[in-house]
């Protein structure tokens, strides 16, 4: 009985322990502070892209009649479409339809929500492929450039990183058309559906590469830059060598660790500047994402449309940036159990 | 831990920008030497002869998002796109009369028509036996059906006013001027099982004319809008040579071969694809991949060129003129001596040949090579005369002010407006330039009861200078993107519209040409036209043989096009 008893209290105390090395996380703490610092952004952004569209100047009822319709009849469809209530009338109605889980209508009468609901997986799988895949051949390529500083594969991947830095994407995207789709025929210019894996591969591989060639230049100049100072200057590195430990494992298990800091950070810094990739490289391949929804979105004056997909990028990249903050986290186990230097 | 860029050396800047160079001109040259798997590599002319008939196959027509491949429904009276997707809905409701080659009036789902002599009734004749895709007959009563929509509270919520001077239901007391009402009682009657007549309040020479890519053209069935309701538009069900088998707005939509077409032998075609694509680059490179077999209005001059290689060019033709419209109400242009040096100081030659690689017809007036009463030389025209020009600029003292040039926001519209002030400036005048997209452009029109521009490049005219964007748009004194404030003109312009007999309605708008020549009121450029590509093998009407544009874009009868591959 008593070591049942014993037993017990040990459970209890452990699971006591648990708790409060839980709630005393600081990469907790940290992700609770990031989400409730969201909500303001998110308001914020939400309510600057509301105001640079309404001072525009702009008449969406005329435009989406054309130049032919009656003055009365564009004062119509501006009624129809509450188009003719005050500024801060219209963005109340929206915010609290946000709230509620309703992103409001489009100025053709369709859904925000449908829209939403059918594009953004096509983007996010876009995205997330040209991330991951620059991300990972640029940990590959640096850690090459890296090994041997000013060597022959070093000035190769220089030279093909400051190709990517210099070359627009949508420039990029059309050379790939050219040499992919139309050449080689290996890749389609106009991405069909996504259904599967094969199709995924088949119509976002180009996209993907044109987005992400410019990310991996700048991913593989910065991470191989610090591991090249890693193993220049830091005592750990000279301390593994004088162990005995082999070059590569230095490199990859010491000096890369390290170095993924800065990796994490620029990637998170860069997920806003996606947006503008991902509108003008699927209006080029037609890939049916929110991007492109954006870019129509902007050319018709939409703006429930233009602020749900900001709300949508806005979202992607606060949570983005979360999940890299989280990830230092991971990496460094003095985050992760509260020491300093955090 | 702090992160050093190393700075490149000069070596591998060197390095990278030689790889740059190389890779860029050997894409340019794989661009104009290569051939899509399904184009032939035999230089194209712009007048290609068609290849033999052949039945069967299917094709994909590419469509820019900025235009025709853009759409969210295809139900005619809340499709507020229709013109710019006519060639989907004429896929798939055909159309009561086709606009067809050198300007013909062709019976498709109406077999005739008939004016009454005063004008002011129009008989239409159906044709018998159609049934629409869903097995209910086309007739009388499913046009009637159609036109209350269009012409009601459906058309109306949409924005549609009715093409015709019809009456219309009072309005209510709280409604303002000019608000649209649904017809008055009798204006539309079914006289027989295939007969319907409209009554007009005004004579009505252009009521055909003005069917033509107009909501009232195409014909639902009756008993698919009930059964479908608010979903109509997606599912759509006609009477036209193809019925829809799938789509996805803004996207692709397929559409497969009526089997009970009325058109024996027709569609050719067993299927065609229209997709969408962003630009006139990418419709291009997907041609080239032989992703598209069809691209419409191509209008980037260097791909037009380079498309010369490898497809076949129509250039179809225009309706709509280039113009400048000169604002009568306020100065300088109140002063017809000032006009009249605008007149002199413009050149459009230089500007068609060096823009435009001479593609087009120089017009002195507002008609078009494509559409009815063309006349590309009016009597009494003012031409080119630079050292008139520097007389009048000096008597009127236009040099002392800053002319405002404003324009759309279009590439087309842009470099005309630039090469425009780069004329005047050489004699002496000094022009501010501007330019909007189509709400700037409207509210820079509307700003100041119509007072705040002085000149405008805009476009007038139409396939029938009394439909659409016509003469009237830009010349009649009660349109509010028009500078002109003139009686006179609005009583020609009026009786041209009016008369029912061709021939005495281009006498009026002849008449109306001069008119606007003598008071100076605006100079013509040239008439744009559309051009469309397609791969060889690929025949019919607007693809190998011209056509009169109608809204910018000619209306392709797809039930005559067909693919013959083994001619390529």
């Amino acid at each position: 009985m008593a070591l049942v008893q014993q037993i017990q209290l040990q459970r209890e105390a452990g699971a006591r322990d648990r708790a409060r090395r839980l709630t005393g996380s600081p990469a907790l703490r940290v992700a609770g502070r990031r989400l409730l610092s969201a909500i303001p952004v998110l308001i914020g952004v939400t309510f600057l892209t509301f105001s640079v569209m309404s001072l525009l100047p702009n008449d969406s009822a005329q435009a989406i009649l054309g130049l032919n319709a009656s003055p009365s009849a564009v004062a119509a469809l501006n009624h129809t479409l509450g188009l003719d209530q005050p500024f801060w009338q219209r963005y109340w109605h929206w915010l609290v339809n946000v709230l509620h889980g309703n992103f409001g209508t489009t100025l053709e009468g369709g859904s925000v929500n449908h829209e939403l609901a059918i594009h953004v997986p096509t983007t996010l799988e876009l995205l997330l492929y040209a991330l991951v895949v620059s991300v990972a051949l640029s940990v590959v390529v640096a850690a090459l450039a890296a090994r041997r500083p000013n060597g022959i594969a070093d000035r190769i991947i220089l030279t093909v990183s400051m190709l990517g830095l210099s070359t627009a994407p949508y420039a990029f995207a059309f050379l790939l058309i050219i040499v992919f789709s139309v050449k080689l025929t290996w890749f389609p210019v106009l991405s069909g559906a996504v259904a599967g894996p094969g199709s995924f591969f088949k119509n976002l591989t180009l996209p993907a590469a044109a987005i992400g060639f410019g990310l991996f230049a700048i991913y593989t100049r910065l991470l191989r830059a610090d591991m090249v100072d890693q193993m220049q200057r830091e005592d750990y590195i000279v301390t593994a060598k004088a162990k005995g430990v082999p070059p590569w494992r230095v490199l990859l298990r010491h000096a890369l660790r390290n170095s993924l800091f800065t990796l994490i950070t620029v990637v998170g810094l860069n997920l806003g500047g996606l947006v503008g990739a991902a509108a003008i490289i699927e209006t080029i391949f037609q890939v049916q994402g929110i991007g492109n929804d954006l870019i129509t979105g902007i050319s018709n004056h939409d703006v429930p449309l233009i602020e749900g997909i900001t709300l949508v990028f806005a979202l992607v990249t606060v949570f983005g940036n979360l999940l890299a903050d989280l990830a230092y986290a991971v990496l460094d186990p003095r985050i992760r159990y509260g020491s300093s230097n955090s | 831990m702090p992160v050093r860029l190393r700075l490149m050396s000069m070596r591998t800047a060197c390095l990278a920008g030689a790889a740059a160079m190389v890779l860029t001109a050997a894409a340019c040259s794989s661009s104009s030497t290569s051939s899509g798997s399904g184009s032939s590599t035999a230089s194209s002319t712009s007048s290609p002869s068609s290849a033999p008939t052949k039945a069967g196959g299917s094709i994909t027509v590419l469509e820019s998002s900025g235009y025709s491949g853009a759409w969210t429904t295809l139900d005619p009276p809340n499709n507020k796109e229709g013109a710019a997707t006519q060639d989907f809905m004429t896929a798939i409701y055909g159309q009561l009369f086709e606009l067809g080659t050198g300007g013909a009036i062709v019976p498709d789902l109406a077999t005739g028509y008939k004016f009454s002599p005063d004008g002011k009734t129009l008989t239409i004749n159906l044709r018998q036996g159609v049934t629409f895709t869903d097995g209910t007959p086309f007739n009388a009563q499913a046009v009637y059906t159609n036109w209350m929509r269009d012409l009601g509270t459906v058309g109306i919520s949409n924005g549609f006013s009715s093409p015709w001077p019809i009456a219309e239901l009072p309005a209510p007391k709280t409604a303002p001027p000019g608000t649209a009402e649904p017809p008055a009682a009798g204006v539309v009657q079914v006289t027989g099982p295939y007969t319907i007549v409209l009554h007009f309040t005004a004579p009505d020479g252009a009521a055909i004319d003005q069917l033509f890519d107009n909501i009232e053209t195409w014909i639902a069935s009756p008993t698919a809008l009930t059964k479908e309701g608010t979903s109509f538009g997606s599912n759509p069900v006609g009477a036209g040579p193809f019925q829809v088998v799938s789509n996805v707005p803004n996207n692709e939509l397929i559409v497969k071969k009526n089997a009970s077409y009325w058109q024996t032998g027709h569609p050719l075609l067993d299927q065609i694809t229209f997709k969408t694509v962003g630009s006139d680059q990418a419709a291009y490179e997907a041609m080239l991949a032989n992703e598209g077999q069809v691209y419409e209005n191509l209008a980037t001059n260097q791909l037009l060129t380079e498309s010369a290689q490898h497809f076949t060019v129509e250039n179809n033709l225009g309706t709509s003129p280039y113009d400048l419209q000169l604002n009568t109400a306020v100065a300088p242009f109140n002063n017809p001596k000032a006009r009249q040096a605008i007149y002199a100081a413009t050149n459009f030659a230089p500007i068609l040949q060096h823009l435009f690689g001479g593609r087009y017809p120089v017009t002195q007036s507002f008609t078009g090579p494509g559409g009815i009463c063309y006349q590309p030389t009016v009597p009494g025209y003012q031409g080119y005369d630079p050292t008139l020009a520097k007389q009048l600029i000096a008597q009127t003292g236009l040099a002392n002010t800053t002319i405002q040039l404003g324009t759309i926001a279009l590439q087309t519209a842009q470099d005309s407006m630039q090469a425009l002030a780069t004329e005047w400036e050489a004699v002496g005048l000094h022009v501010k330039q501007s330019s909007w997209p189509l709400s700037g452009l409207i509210a820079a029109f509307e700003a100041n009861g119509g007072k705040s521009w002085q000149s405008m490049v805009q476009t007038a005219g139409a396939y029938d200078p009394a439909t659409g964007v016509g003469v009237a748009f830009r010349f009649n004194s009660h349109s509010p993107f028009s500078g002109v404030h003139d009686p006179q003109l609005d009583n020609l312009l009026s009786e041209a519209a009016g008369s029912t007999q061709l021939s005495t309605r281009c006498g009026f708008y002849n008449q109306a040409a001069e008119y606007i020549a003598k008071n100076y009121y605006g100079p013509f450029f040239f008439t744009l036209a559309p051009s469309n590509i397609a791969v060889h093998g690929v025949s019919g009407p607007g693809i190998t043989t011209p056509l009169a544009s109608v809204a910018v874009v000619p209306t392709i009868p797809w039930e005559d096009v067909y693919y013959n591959p083994s001619s390529s």
